[in-house]
């Protein structure tokens, strides 16, 4: 037997030096974790689609280090008729990277393509802002030229708003207004994004793509903003966060989520990095049906929940955070919402007329998540421990759980929300009357109009004033919802890698980074 | 044989139209569908989305138009993955499985019949105690705990062997070996006990009375019968592993469709989930009439019994 084995532990030593295998400098080794599910920038929605795209393309504007929208795709622009209508300059000399120069016109042809009810892009609806949009996209109205946003020359984009908007430098930022060579989608069609067909102007440029399986980026020798460090990217798609890890220890990948059961291993370690993001983690109520129809019960249960215990039990960076508008973001203020105090909620219960005791159990519903699960647990100690409520926990798989939440919403919910774009509209916008993901079943027309104003208002105090006044109706006095936290993101970096700065928003940005 | 032969095809056929049909409209009954998120959707934009992949079209249409379409070999656009069609991601991933499961099938029988053939040849003494007690593990362990353990010392502890993706025949090695436990464990059952059995057959002593040498009673007599539970398990194994495994595919980072079993669902991309369910219940049928063609070979009788019996 042993002359047998010894022959193949000989091979299996030999080829297991092949998989201490590293990367060459100049190539980095990412994990995306699932397949892109398209790089048409126009119809992608999902957060691994954006990293690849983000790569691979720029918008008119980007993000400094501060979030604040600066010139990218667009020189300057200039903001006239009281807000309402934005004149882009775009800077001269990009090239697409089959060599044809980059015209206002293919921002024209993006967003036709986005707003047209054929294409069915989901997020058509970041552009409704604009004069027409909405009409168009809903087949009301058939004429694009109608739309406000044309080409005068090629060089100048001109857009027109029906109301002024003042975050719209940072939606263009968004990858699905990125310009598009509408010749090209017309040539190859739905094709238009494979290797070799698809034309783009970032950093980088598609090389391979086997699906499922790995992406591969090369660096874009045309970009207007200089060849970039790293001269290969490859992606692969390791679902599995603890496989990914070994791989990332067997030096087969560089840059890795670290999975939330072994971040507690990897803190102290220098491959570490954690970045806080502008993402919030909430409780709904349905105001509709008793007891959570009653604004005082609603505080009671929000006041009964201590924050600070959910950083040491789930370890992942969270951040206890009261009020809805993120840390990070603009016109964020952590002195707004309900603190834990379990006398206070005992009181409005019995000012309510709700007898604990007599109440029939509370259900907390959210989906099959070992977090979710964890944070439902912890809440559900809290309402039992200070209001003497009894809770009982139901978790759903996640397509039935958003079905039901949107259709027969529980008495109590958990959902999340990630910025698109780095403004408190983009989080604030969420619960007004007529927003699709308020499902609380919450209208209040004073929180409408102060939300409505705030993304009109020019002037930074005053949208501050306004925010506040919508975040003390939303969290202190009407409760609909109850902020818990915000997350993070936890990587584990290869020291090779340098200059990897994740941002809040969870996107990478890869131009200025390098593998030695 | 012709008759029957055209028989098992047609039945055949029947089960798969029976699969397509079934899985069709229980999609339809699951809560949620494919263009639920996180993020709601205005209603213009969702009736767009309704509109393309013509799911405002009343069930009995879509059915129809469904069957249309497969007829013409068709399997429609994924929901999920924007602008490529069913038929585009299985032909990507089919191989993938296919290598993988072959693989797989080839050590789990000549596996399970070595080591059946040991234990079964040598009952009570020490290898068949190890056999029995290796292919319980085997047979009880999910593959997800026997993928870590493999990963776990020989990813992590010794380094040998990649702990996951696809990149050349070193990485098949503990996919492989993870989705051929379970066989090979059951195959080592199947064959120890069919050799125990045929052991005691009266043709087997009365050969070996007329002085025929043990390794040609074993080869010709005890192996040749034994095989024939192993045959009849093979069909339906072959065609499990070739449509790869979730567990394994997942773990492994292995490209392959076995992962669309579960993810398909997961989206609620109904033409991807009627696309793998297709392939596999063609592959289950494929193997199962190239078992029932070959028993009919070797027996006679079988053929006599209607098809449908």
């Amino acid at each position: 037997m042993r002359s047998r084995a010894a022959p193949l532990v000989c091979l299996c030593l030999l080829l297991g030096a092949c998989t201490r295998a590293r990367s060459r400098p100049g190539e980095l080794r990412i994990n995306l974790e699932t397949e892109p599910p398209t790089l048409d920038w126009n119809l992608a929605t999902d957060g691994v689609s954006i990293i690849a795209i983000e790569q691979l393309m720029r918008g008119l504007t980007r993000l400094d280090s501060e979030l604040r929208p600066e010139p990218d795709l667009a020189e300057s622009w200039a903001v006239s008729d009281e807000g309402r209508t934005y004149t882009f300059k775009l800077r001269p000399g990009v090239l697409w990277s089959d060599g044809v120069p980059l015209r206002a016109q293919h921002f024209v042809d993006s967003w036709r393509r986005l707003l047209d009810p054929k294409t069915a892009a989901e997020y058509a609806y970041f552009l409704f802002g604009i004069h027409n949009a909405r009409a168009f996209n809903s087949g009301k109205v058939s004429d694009f030229g109608a739309v406000g946003v044309r080409a005068p020359d090629d060089r100048t984009l001109v857009v027109e708003l029906d109301a002024p908007l003042v975050y719209f430098p940072a939606l263009v930022n968004f990858m699905v207004t990125f310009p598009l060579r509408a010749d090209l989608v017309a040539r190859y069609g739905e094709r238009w994004t494979d290797p070799g067909n698809l034309v783009t102007l970032g950093p980088f440029v598609l090389e391979e793509w086997r699906h499922e399986y790995r992406l591969v980026l090369r660096a874009n020798e045309r970009y207007w903003g200089g060849r970039p460090p790293l001269d290969r990217i490859t992606a692969f798609m390791v679902q599995e966060g603890s496989t990914a890890l070994v791989l990332f220890e067997q030096g087969l990948l560089d840059l890795v989520r670290i999975p939330p059961l072994e971040i507690r291993r990897y803190t102290n370690r220098p491959e570490y990095l954690r970045r806080p993001l502008l993402r919030g983690y909430y409780y709904g109520f349905n105001v509709r049906k008793p007891p959570f129809d009653d604004a005082r019960v609603r505080r009671a249960f929000a006041l009964a929940i201590d924050r600070s215990k959910f950083p040491e039990l789930l370890r992942g960076g969270e951040q206890p955070w009261p009020s809805w508008i993120p840390p990070g973001m603009p016109d964020a203020n952590p002195g707004l919402g309900l603190g834990f105090d379990p006398e206070r909620a005992r009181a409005l219960l019995k000012e309510a007329g709700v007898d604990p005791a007599r109440l029939p159990p509370v259900r907390i519903v959210y989906n099959n998540d070992q977090t979710h699960k964890l944070v439902a647990e912890l809440v559900q100690a809290f309402w039992h421990d200070h209001l003497g409520v009894r809770v009982e926990l139901q978790n759903r798989e996640w397509k039935v759980f958003l079905k039901e939440v949107e259709t027969d919403t529980p008495p109590v919910f958990r959902l999340g929300w990630g910025a698109d774009f780095p403004d408190p509209d983009n989080f604030m916008n969420l619960f007004t009357s007529y927003s699709e993901n308020n499902h609380t079943g919450w209208a209040n027309p004073r929180y409408d109009a102060l939300v409505e104003r705030a993304a009109r208002e020019a002037d930074p105090g005053e949208r501050q004033q306004l925010y506040d006044q919508a975040q003390r109706l939303l969290l202190e006095e009407d409760v609909p919802i109850v902020p818990l936290f915000v997350t993070s993101a936890n990587f584990a970096v290869q020291p090779r890698v340098k200059g990897f700065v994740p941002s809040p928003m969870d996107l990478f940005f890869f131009e200025q980074v390098r593998a030695e | 044989m012709i008759r029957y032969t055209l028989g098992r095809v047609l039945a055949g056929l029947l089960v798969v139209w029976v699969v397509a049909t079934l899985t069709f409209l229980l999609l339809r009954f699951l809560p949620g569908g494919p263009f639920d998120k996180e993020r709601s959707l205005p209603p213009e934009i969702m009736r767009n989305l309704a509109h393309r992949y013509a799911l405002d079209r009343p069930l009995g249409a879509q059915y129809l138009d469904y069957l249309a379409r497969l007829a013409r070999g068709d399997l429609g656009p994924s929901y999920k993955y924007v602008g490529r069609d069913v038929a585009d991601i299985l032909r990507d991933a089919v191989p993938v499985s296919l290598e993988l499961g072959a693989l797989a099938f080839a050590l789990a029988v000549s596996g399970g019949i070595a080591l059946g053939l040991a234990a079964g040849a040598r009952r009570g003494r020490i290898v068949d105690r190890l056999v029995t007690l290796g292919s319980l593990v085997g047979v009880s362990a999910p593959s997800f705990v026997i993928g870590a353990g493999l990963i776990l010392v020989f990813g992590l502890f010794l380094r040998w062997l990649p702990a996951g993706l696809w990149e050349g025949p070193l990485y098949a090695v503990l996919p492989a070996l993870t989705l051929a436990a379970l066989p090979t464990a059951y195959a080592a059952q199947l064959t120890r006990a069919q050799v125990g059995a045929v052991m005691d057959q009266d043709y087997v002593r009365t050969a070996r009375a007329l002085g025929v040498p043990e390794a040609r009673v074993r080869r010709r007599h005890v192996l040749r019968n034994a095989l024939l539970a192993v045959m009849t398990y093979s069909g339906p194994l072959l065609a499990n592993l070739l449509t790869g495994s979730f567990v394994v595919e997942h773990i492994y980072a292995v490209p392959g469709m076995g992962r669309y079993f579960v993810s398909a669902v997961a989206n609620r991309d109904y033409p991807l989930v009627l696309g793998v369910t297709l392939v596999y219940a063609a592959l289950v049928v494929l193997a199962n009439l190239a078992v029932d063609l070959s028993y009919a070979w070797l027996d006679p009788r079988i053929r006599v019994g209607s098809p449908s019996e």
